[in-house]
């Protein structure tokens, strides 16, 4: 279980990520599933599996070739298949996705950091019998029951759905068997490089107007500038940024309107490559406060 | 690889950026590909680029990450990486491949490695099936108090001998129909126990335990209502066609219960978190192995239970194909083990 140590990233950005560790020891970082797209997934699954019996047993009716014995037989079969069986069986072929799963954008990975296992695959959703399902069917038998029987097994049902909600990694009863979790499947978008974008040259910014900020705060900066302002609203606090940045920084030139965006473009330029070319030199700033931690160096 | 040739004046991780970015959207490409039509459609050169594409994102990752404060980039290189990682560490084997090692060898080893269990499991249901038989010869009416209504169906105590043995033998034209709905819900309702006793043996094994000698008790009581009646040697052979199978599944998923339990009772040198996923993985091969053999129980009760009438070939094929899956079960998958 050493696969997933903590991020590097401060708590306010590692919330709902995981490190996962694959054998070529380079961390790759997951963002956990959240607890409604799993709840989604599962209605979906039982929704579709549900639907795909029935339309296969009103199929078969319709043409005729079982007799009414056949089809119950069938039918009871095809209730024990839509179980457990598609649940192994379509996590098994699609590498730990269901269709519900496919269709919300989650999946299963193994916590060791290696290939899902068979065995994993079966342990998990045979404990969703008991977590899943049993639920379910005493739900729709509760009114038939004695008082205290129905709040011990709403306590049980209570706990095993809690079960998720409380676990470090949001992982069910099954997953913490067999040793899975369940996060988002990543999407790689490939986003242009600001800083081959500058328009305008012409800004100077010397060493002691770089030295001010850190990593944080040049990421930042990089999300305001990946979204152009449209309306004058928008306008006006890009503008706030580029002469809060002025003024910290003590640049000494004026800032018209007009060239705000290609400064702070242009800065966000000369602040990368300089922090990056500090990182390397093993000065890493990881935000605004790197002075109280290190006096930063004169040149 | 083809570079777009990066410009001097590009700072350095831009650059880094630029020399690789054709490889990591031929990666990108690649694991698309593989995602929608499967990793066994690519041909031998895609697959090969694609392993080396992948270890050479991964390198890049790992130098970005050291190099590069271009979020856009770090976080499109850790989603490229995961998702061909998701594609190159996907299970190789085939579905058959995997169904085929586990009937040779994983369920019949998992089984000899765990007759502890299975003694559990077996004495559970042999204790039940004698109390049952013996109180309901104190007591009539226990009988009631174990079998439920929907499972018996008429066939009380107080039911005449010759009605008992119509339902034994030709289940008739007109109740075929009712046996066919009683079928399944004996079918769907097995499996649930079973799938419950299993499940819920992670209790100490306890629970399991009571389950499957609440289904010996059923099975005592009911086989002494026809005892009684003089039908003792017909309702064995009713029982044995079907029964021996799917006792001996109800047996085989508290056995898997057992396991479970076992592991939180008895850990041994290990944590119990550590033992659960040890024997996790034997009681899970009992646990298939009680759904195969329902299946087959099924099988067997809704076509050969009222197509095969003589008591004497019931016997014979109840506890045939009993001692099948015995010679399966003890024979099976040795040759790996030496």
């Amino acid at each position: 279980m050493k696969a997933h140590t903590a991020t590097n990233l401060p708590a306010w950005e590692a919330k709902g990520l995981l490190r996962h560790t694959p054998p070529e020891s380079v961390p790759l970082t997951f963002r956990l599933s959240s607890l409604g797209a799993r709840f989604g997934a599962q209605m979906l699954d039982i929704l579709i599996t549900y639907a795909g019996v029935l339309i296969l047993a009103i199929a078969l009716t319709w043409v005729g070739i079982f007799s009414w014995d056949g089809l119950m037989a069938f039918y009871a079969l095809a209730t024990f298949f839509m179980r457990i069986p598609y649940y192994v069986l379509s996590e098994l072929v699609w590498n730990g996705r269901t269709l519900g799963k496919r269709i919300l954008g989650v999946r299963v990975i193994s916590l060791d950091g290696r290939r899902l296992t068979p065995h994993q695959i079966v342990a998990r959703n045979l404990m969703k019998e008991v977590e899943v399902f049993l639920p379910m069917a005493t739900l729709f038998g509760a009114a038939s029951m004695t008082w205290w029987l129905a709040l011990v097994l709403l306590a049980w049902m209570g706990g095993t759905l809690l079960v998720p909600v409380f676990s470090k990694l949001n992982q069910r009863l099954g997953d913490m068997i067999a040793g899975t979790v369940v996060v988002e499947t990543p999407k790689p978008q490939l986003l242009p490089d600001l800083s081959t974008q500058s328009a305008a040259r012409g800004y100077e910014f010397r060493p002691e107007h770089l030295g001010i900020y850190g990593r944080f705060e040049l990421q930042t900066l990089e999300t305001i500038l990946r979204d152009p302002p449209k309306n004058p609203e928008m306008r006006k606090r890009v503008s706030d940024v580029a002469q809060t940045i002025r003024r910290r920084i003590g640049y000494d030139e004026e800032v018209q309107a007009s060239r705000e965006w290609d400064f702070l473009l242009e800065f966000y330029r000369q602040q990368r490559e300089f922090l990056e070319s500090r990182t390397l030199f093993g000065d890493t700033r990881e935000n605004k406060f790197h002075t109280a931690a290190a006096k930063p160096p004169e040149r | 690889m083809t570079n777009a040739a990066p410009s001097l004046d590009q700072i350095r991780s831009a650059r880094f950026r630029t020399e690789r970015e054709a490889g990591w959207k031929r990666l990108d490409a690649l694991v698309l590909q593989a995602e929608n039509n499967g990793l066994h459609r690519l041909g031998y050169d895609e697959a090969q680029e694609l392993a080396s594409l992948y270890r050479q994102a991964m390198n890049a990752l790992s130098v970005a990450r050291a190099i590069s404060m271009d979020r856009a980039l770090l976080s499109y290189l850790d989603a490229l990486c995961a998702r061909a990682y998701l594609v190159v560490y996907a299970p190789q084997e085939s579905l058959r491949g995997l169904f085929a090692r586990l009937i040779t060898h994983g369920i019949p080893q998992a089984v000899r490695r765990s007759s502890p269990a299975l003694l559990i499991g077996f004495v559970a249901m042999l204790l039940g099936i004698l109390l049952g038989a013996a109180l309901y010869d104190l007591d009539k009416s226990w009988f009631y108090t174990f079998v439920p209504g929907e499972l018996a169906s008429g066939r009380t105590p107080e039911a005449s001998a010759d009605y008992l043995r119509s339902t034994l033998f030709d289940g008739g034209q007109d109740s075929h129909d009712e046996l066919g709905g009683f079928a399944t819900f004996l079918f769907s309702h097995n499996t649930q126990v079973a799938i419950l006793t299993f499940a819920l043996g992670i209790f100490v094994t306890l629970p399991s335990f009571v389950l499957t000698f609440y289904n010996g008790l059923i099975l005592g009581a009911f086989w002494k209502v026809f005892d009684e009646k003089g039908l003792a040697y017909e309702i064995t052979g009713w029982l044995s066609i079907h029964g021996v199978t799917e006792m001996a599944a109800f047996c085989i998923a508290c056995a898997g219960g057992a396991q479970l339990g076992l592991a939180v009772l008895l850990p041994g040198a290990v944590t119990r978190r550590e033992a659960l996923r040890q024997r996790g993985r034997d009681a899970v091969k009992l646990m298939i192995l009680a759904g195969l053999m329902l299946i087959s129980a099924a099988i067997l009760e809704g076509f050969f239970r009222q197509t095969v009438q003589s008591t004497e070939a019931r016997l014979a094929i109840g506890w045939g194909i009993g001692l099948a899956w015995v010679l399966w079960l003890t024979l099976s998958g040795r040759e790996a083990e030496a």
